[in-house]
């Protein structure tokens, strides 16, 4: 497959320095192979600009200067006092300036969006998927740590290389991520005859409706919010068949007879099985309702369950918590899925202290200090690879392996094509949760899913 | 004022308390609930059986968490600092401009006028990404500069207009006096003119206070960092933790972030009313 | 000189041209009396400000000088911005990648085909509609009623001021809550008292959703028409109300014949500025609905935003966000142009 207009494209995209987007764009318009190019890209040593800058490993001297680093307000507060902790450590011991912002993580792009404008800001910025995609040029090449570290940790998962890494190329270290499951009440269950969660979609619709019966409807939110409802839809989407796009990142493959099937169910249960305010919930309306006793079961990262345990007089509901377990996405016909995407730092190109904000997160990255992090977590934030699993803090608490085992079925946004702009304009245009919230709304399963295919055509198929 | 054959209590109670009394219940509802909030016990937020509007245990804790678990002061003080230096900007810049639009006639002055209002209606949510970059090319990024010298963009048009308007019902004639008495236009404009504004100056200063005081996009991107912080995005920042709302301390910013400034403007309102009085009536 | 006469400062002799800061109290007091002469005593300005003043005495050119300060803070951080916001939306510029393309104005083309962008036009339509006529009213009624003298005015005056004083990231937060289809306290109260038997789908629904960020905004905005409009009303010359009144002109008469003509510049004003802060509001649909339920509630703002932060595209973003722009300058321009027309007569 050594095409000469692969060699012809790469020597283009070095006379005219391409960026890595725009030859992944002529790549595809040539109708070449985009993993192909890349790889040519990577072996003919080319540096797209923004990634030019390649570092001597030798440490600098970093005494005396300083580190500035961003990040979302942690909901687990002993995970984000021992952030802080180890970065003052760091600091302490290299003689480093050091300090850390955290901000409610909706504003997160914001900071970062206006800092890469500014060029200038924090040396070290929390990325979410598909983050090192859109900010790939404003981020420090990290393979040189990223690489060994994954390696060493028994290989970073698939979910992880595909939503953190560009085209195979690190620009941001992963550690891992929130996710969700779900959160139920196995007492409500039993009482409708439920001895297990239900292992398919519409098993939990039947069950729910007479969980509903009872007064503690499934609960799951569907407006405008980007953590809970793409957990929810693109989970379903999938189960029914449908994805955004085939693998060639251009072909919509929304509108599928299955999946306008799996959403004539899916309109049905909505009002049999689900507390149908969930229109207008936000990220904490169900973590809300589920603490008030209001919900049977709902999708969402462990923070329900560990604020449940946690003290009374920080709102912790300790009967809730004695009755709360976790189980899997249930599966439809296509098969079990869930979206996941990774979490990661990366070193903003700007910085004038790459070396200081490299050597911090080496350190932070090696493995008595990230365990130390994960298990301040309380089991929070699931690993980026494999060897992390077996800590305590993941095993000791049964209820909570679900959480783990999303690393099995996960898929990311924009699948099967990869995580990049198009993928998270998808994303922020809400096109896949509003399919779901326009169908439930109109009743109109095809009109619904016919929308969404136009707006995906929109995106995907230019 | 008191309009003629209003002076039966029951046509008082008709057309003066009942109106009132429903405009004080819908106005302070959200504000009650948000005291409600902030005085409540976790558990009783989230009890169904209790009405939600009463507080049977009523406790200061939210209030204690915010001053011992945040930098709530550093907020206050950061806020105070950068909402004055701000509103001294934009006064300064408007009492210039509202006086020669008010008080001169001169070739392009109304298209001057126009256009800053046309500058009212550049919308900030999107543009702060590249003002982003003017701040940090002047150095200003995370400094209180950053936010005095951009929050007059958005109060300049404002208060241009209602001092514009002040200026211009001030009358000419102890100007001229001064004038041929042989003081310079500054001279006379800065002893005669400014004291006879200083109603007009308090209400645009008022008004530039209150936006500074609420703005939360410039303050979160252009300073936001370490501790510098305002109010609202500090608040914001440390007490939404994921997908958890600190109910209870949120709320509590929202009343200590308030109410001093309504007592305040409790003795300056009379002045504010009719220092926009004069720059009401006329355009 | 009547005016002139009724001070007691001591400008009347030749050598005293210093005023104390301290006489603007007095000098306040006169300060109707004085705008009453000034209409007479325009002509005799003139003519002294002609002649034989310096180049720094010129009015024109003094008046340019004083735009300096102002325009100097408008241009650098407003104009070059802006400009830039024009340039973005006539290229497919991404905010975290280099190169970008110029592209005429097909931002705006494709924004015209997308259903999306057609609902947030029309929800930001039905947001200012819903909303700038009801705080109009709103503030109209309560500044009337504030017009009076009671005890504790002041208190009053000053207390009905918080929804406007409240940082909006926090009072949308309080919204956030009553409105909630979880937690609301409203739905519970209807609960409790058996009036519903399910919890209030506020922001859920697209029309309750629609209503219900109105009545936020309402709130909100209620406040700033009271003050502005009342006063307004203090110019209102008492003595003619109340012989309209013993005239026997019926409550609607006197407020449309005498009230109305002295606070119509101001209606117009603060309802201008109600208009353009409607239609560019974004805290608090950001807060309270992120847009949805599916698009239902998006306003410029908010879908500006999304693409622009979320999506990192910005060209795209700068093309919503100026979409409205040439029609709200036009706007501006005809009513600002009425209402100085009317003044100069």
């Amino acid at each position: 497959m050594n095409d000469r207009r692969i060699d012809d494209l790469v020597s283009e995209a070095k006379s005219l320095r391409y960026s890595r987007r725009q030859v992944m764009r002529r790549a595809t318009a040539l109708g070449l192979s985009v993993p192909v190019v890349s790889a040519a890209l990577t072996a003919s040593a080319y540096a797209a600009p923004g990634e030019v800058r390649k570092f001597a490993k030798a440490p600098a001297q970093l005494e005396g200067t300083k580190i500035n680093v961003l990040g979302a307000s942690y909901f687990v507060p002993a995970g984000q006092e021992r952030f802080d902790a180890q970065l003052k450590e760091w600091g302490d011991q290299n003689g480093v300036e050091v300090s850390v912002d955290y901000v409610a993580w909706p504003d997160l792009q914001a900071k970062i969006g206006a800092s890469i404008q500014a060029q200038s800001g924090p040396d070290i910025v929390q990325l979410w998927d598909p983050w090192p995609y859109l900010y790939q040029e404003n981020l420090v090449d990290v393979n040189d740590i990223a690489g060994p570290l994954g390696e060493a940790a028994g290989g970073f998962y698939d979910w992880v290389v595909k939503t953190a890494s560009v085209d195979g190329s690190w620009h941001s270290i992963p550690y891992g991520t929130s996710s969700s499951a779900y959160v139920y009440r196995p007492s409500y269950f039993q009482q409708v005859g439920a001895e297990t969660f239900p292992d398919t979609w519409e098993e939990l619709f039947t069950v729910g409706k007479a969980l509903k019966e009872m007064g503690k409807p499934l609960g799951q939110a569907l407006g405008h919010s980007l953590g809970d409802p793409p957990s929810f839809t693109y989970a379903y989407m999938w189960a029914y068949g449908a994805m955004e796009v085939e693998e060639d990142g251009t072909t919509v493959a929304f509108n599928k007879p299955e999946f306008v099937d799996g959403m004539g169910t899916f309109i049905q249960g909505w009002k049999d099985a689900f507390d149908e305010t969930g229109l207008a919930w936000d990220d904490s309306a169900n973590n809300t309702a589920y603490l008030s006793d209001q919900l049977s079961a709902t999708l969402n990262g462990s923070s329900i369950y560990l604020k449940a345990m946690g003290p009374e007089a920080d709102g912790g509901v300790p009967e809730i918590a004695a009755d709360t377990n976790h189980a899997d996405f249930p599966q439809g016909p296509a098969g079990r899925f869930t979206n996941i995407g990774a979490q990661s730092w990366g070193i903003t190109t700007y910085s004038d202290n790459i070396d200081g904000a490299k050597s911090f997160l080496e350190y932070w990255y090696s493995t008595d200090q990230l365990t130390s992090w994960y298990e301040a977590n309380g089991g929070y934030y699931i690993p980026a690879a494999p060897n992390y699993t077996s800590l305590a803090v993941y095993t000791e608490d049964p209820k909570l392996a679900p959480y783990l085992n999303l690393v099995n079925y996960g898929r990311n946004k924009g699948y099967a094509g990869p995580s990049d702009d198009s993928a998270a304009l998808s994303y922020s245009k809400y096109i896949v949760i509003d399919t779901f919230a326009k169908a439930v709304q109109d009743g109109d399963a095809q009109g619904a899913i016919e929308w969404g295919a136009d707006q995906l055509e929109r995106i995907y198929g230019d | 004022m008191n309009i003629v054959g209003e002076n039966r209590w029951w046509q008082r109670l008709l057309y003066f308390y009942l109106p009132l009394g429903i405009f004080v219940v819908l106005l302070l509802f959200p504000f009650y609930w948000m005291l409600v909030v902030s005085l409540k016990p976790n558990k009783e937020l989230l009890d169904q059986s209790m009405n939600p509007f009463i507080l049977l245990h009523p406790t200061l804790r939210h209030y204690r968490y915010l001053f011992q678990e945040t930098v709530f002061t550093t907020w206050m003080k950061n806020t105070i600092i950068v909402t004055v230096g701000a509103t001294t900007v934009a006064l300064a810049c408007s009492i210039f401009i509202g006086y020669a639009l008010g008080r001169f006639k001169f070739r392009g002055g109304n298209v001057m006028g126009a256009a800053i209002f046309i500058a009212y209606l550049v919308p900030p949510t999107l543009l702060f990404i590249p003002l982003a970059q003017v701040v940090s090319k002047f150095g200003l990024y995370n400094r209180y500069w950053a936010l005095i010298l951009t929050y007059p963009t958005f109060l300049i048009p404002f208060a241009s207009w209602l001092l514009m308007g002040y200026f211009q019902t001030i009358s000419h004639e102890l100007e001229d006096a001064a004038l041929v008495d042989g003081a310079s236009r500054l001279q006379a404009m800065r002893q005669i003119i400014l004291p006879l504004a200083m109603p007009g100056i308090l209400s645009a200063g008022i008004f530039c206070f209150t936006l500074g005081w609420n703005e939360f996009l410039y303050a979160l991107v252009f300073m936001g960092t370490g501790n510098m912080k305002t109010v609202p995005v500090g608040v914001v920042s440390d007490l939404i933790k994921a997908d958890v709302y600190f109910w209870g301390p949120l709320m509590a910013a929202g009343i200590l972030g308030s109410v001093p400034v309504a007592i305040a403007y409790s003795f300056f309102v009379d002045n504010y009313v009719s220092g926009l009085t004069a720059g009401a009536t006329k355009g | 000189m009547e005016g002139v006469s009724a001070l007691s400062c001591p400008e009347s002799s030749e050598t005293t041209w210093t005023l104390d800061i301290g006489y603007w109290a007095d000098l306040k007091g006169s300060r109707m009396a004085l705008a009453q002469t000034t209409k007479a005593t325009e002509q005799g300005d003139l003519q002294i400000a002609r002649g034989r003043r310096s180049l720094l005495q010129r009015d024109g050119v003094l008046a340019w000088l004083f735009m300096i300060p102002g325009w100097t803070v408008l241009v650098l951080f407003m104009g070059y911005p802006f400009f830039l916001g024009i340039w973005l939306s006539l290229t497919d510029k991404m905010l975290g990648f280099s190169q970008y393309d110029y592209i005429g104005l097909q931002n705006y083309r494709d924004l015209w085909a997308d259903s999306i962008f057609q609902q947030t036009l029309r929800n930001t339509a039905y947001y200012g509609v819903g909303t700038v006529p009801f705080k109009l009213l709103f503030g109209l009624g309560l500044a009337l009623l504030l017009n009076r003298q009671f005890r504790f005015s002041r208190f009053f005056r000053a207390g009905l001021l918080l929804p406007w004083i409240v940082p909006t990231a926090l009072s949308s937060l309080a919204w956030l809550m009553l409105f909630s289809s979880v937690l609301s306290p409203i739905s519970l109260v209807l609960r409790q008292w058996g009036l519903i038997d399910q919890n209030i789908n506020f922001l859920g629904d697209a029309w309750n959703a629609r209503i219900s960020l109105c009545i936020a905004n309402i709130w909100r905005g209620v406040p700033f028409f009271a003050i502005s409009i009342l006063a307004g009303l203090q110019a209102v010359p008492t003595e003619l109300v109340e012989a309209a009144a013993l005239d026997g002109a019926s409550r609607w008469d006197r407020f449309r014949a005498v009230i109305f003509p002295v606070i119509k510049p101001i209606v117009l004003i603060t309802t201008l500025f109600s208009i353009i802060w409607t239609i560019s509001d974004f805290q608090l649909v950001y807060v309270l609905t992120k847009g949805g339920p599916a698009n239902e509630t998006h306003v410029l703002g908010t879908y500006a935003y999304q693409i622009g932060m979320n999506a990192t595209q910005i060209g795209q973003a700068a093309a919503i966000s100026l979409y409205m722009f040439p029609a709200l300058a036009l706007g501006a321009i005809l009513l600002l142009r009425s209402v100085r027309g009317g003044d100069t007569q």
